[in-house]
């Protein structure tokens, strides 16, 4: 067929740890599902061209940009976003560290910074600096504020750690 | 906003070759297809969702080559002990593609395809004699790499044709890709490797111009990276000017091969 009107397909999903159903548009992105159909405004849009870092959100662990990639692949999935971090009421210790180090200005890119944080984190525990760096490189922080960003990573990494190990 | 499309999700590589054409393409990671699509450039009405196919993931040795499904992300390749120990260079590469997210969600077989002229693989494929498999209803072939990318955004593969694996041959040839790097994407990417068959040293340049070049000599010292980087025509834009871009290049191509002196000295 050509398409002219919006094909739409089911979507099931676990979202910050709630299960969604939905019906959403071939077309839409995870962005705009979030922000619109469930109102998680916390992911910001800003390059929309997976440049800039500012709508990482993970799914099923991994980093996407949520402005290319389409709603409807979240079927059968898992999605964090930053809503999700202070879910059970207290801060992440990720979001605890960037108050701390005063890793933000604006704040417009720091839920893209904290969740790719997290995805960089859960696959290694304890990064280097070059390697927070690295994995950060595709996030932008238009303030210029990089150097209290990597000290906050390092700090969250270290405070996850002792909290891992009991101490 | 996206253009109006259908999604289609084929259960086997089979039924997913049957229904690719012109308006009907195949989507894995997304992350070159639906920025095209976003400005316009492509308007498909089908998009022909690769990415449960498992088959197309796999990645493992298969006598003298090392076999790569199409749909392995550039993550599961950089990541991989089989990619890591046959062809270290290519995994190397592959961890510095793009950023996380694309490595993440971006396929192999995707980044081909899409044939962006800045692409790290096949820039580094050239450099590993590496082909593609492809194939389609009543046809199936292999391609090697510097057949198959055939200029920006342009390769060999027909509309009906689905890219399914990336053949290297091993043992691989081992050596060392340097680029240099301002915004998402190379302004030039050299790689620089002794090819283990023949002892041959084979530099690939990639990113500067509108395709990758190879180029073959019997000892590096042949290699003068001055004519090298004047036989190449670097296309101008924000990252710098042809002037610029050619000592640029030079420049990387000198350091590539020293690095590559010095590993085997």
């Amino acid at each position: 067929m050509t398409a002219q009107t919006d094909a739409r397909v089911g979507v099931t999903a676990t979202v910050n740890g709630v299960e969604i159903s939905r019906s959403v548009a071939t077309r839409i992105t995870l962005a705009q599902f979030l922000r619109d159909d469930l109102g998680l405004t916390g992911t910001k849009v800003s390059c929309e061209l997976q440049v800039c870092g500012a709508c990482s959100v993970l799914v099923d662990g991994a980093p996407v940009s949520a402005c290319t990639y389409l709603a409807s692949d979240i079927d059968g999935r898992t999605v964090e976003t930053v809503e999700g971090l202070s879910a059970g009421g207290s801060m992440h210790p990720l979001q605890e560290a960037f108050v701390d180090n005063f890793a933000l200005q604006c704040g417009f890119c720091t839920p893209g910074f904290l969740m790719m944080a997290k995805a960089l984190l859960e696959r290694n525990p304890n990064p280097t600096e070059d390697e927070v760096r690295e994995y950060l490189d595709g996030n932008i922080c238009r303030c210029t504020g990089y150097r209290p960003i990597v000290e906050a990573v390092l700090d969250a990494a270290a405070r996850m750690r002792r909290e891992a190990s009991g101490d | 906003m996206l253009p109006v499309f259908d999604i289609a999700r084929p259960s086997t590589v089979a039924e997913a070759v049957a229904l690719l054409d012109d308006d009907h393409v195949a989507y894995w990671g997304g992350t070159e297809l639906l920025l095209a699509m976003k400005m316009g450039l492509l308007v498909p009405e089908c998009l022909v969702d690769l990415k449960h196919l498992s088959e197309l993931r796999d990645i493992r040795q298969d006598g003298n080559r090392l076999l790569i499904g199409a749909g392995a992300t550039h993550d599961e390749i950089a990541t991989s002990a089989t990619v890591r120990t046959l062809a270290p260079l290519l995994a190397d590469v592959e961890s510095r593609v793009g950023n996380a997210r694309v490595r993440a969600q971006g396929t192999i077989g995707g980044n081909l395809c899409f044939a962006e002229p800045r692409s790290d693989i096949a820039t580094v494929l050239m450099a590993l004699g590496g082909s593609v498999r492809l194939e389609s209803v009543d046809s199936a072939r292999s391609v090697p790499i510097t057949d198959f990318v055939l200029g920006p955004y342009w390769t060999a593969r027909e509309p009906g044709e689905l890219l399914v694996a990336v053949e290297v041959p091993i043992p691989a040839a081992d050596g060392i890709y340097l680029k240099f790097q301002v915004t998402e994407r190379p302004t030039v990417g050299v790689a620089a490797v002794i090819v283990p068959s023949t002892e041959a040293r084979r530099l690939a340049i990639g990113a500067v111009s509108e395709m990758p070049r190879t180029f073959e000599f019997d000892d590096w010292s042949q290699a003068d990276p001055q004519a090298l980087a004047g036989e190449l025509e670097p296309v101008p834009d924000l990252t710098g000017s042809v002037e610029y871009k050619r000592h640029l290049t030079a420049v990387f191509i000198r350091r590539a091969i020293a690095a590559v002196e010095g590993g085997t000295a």
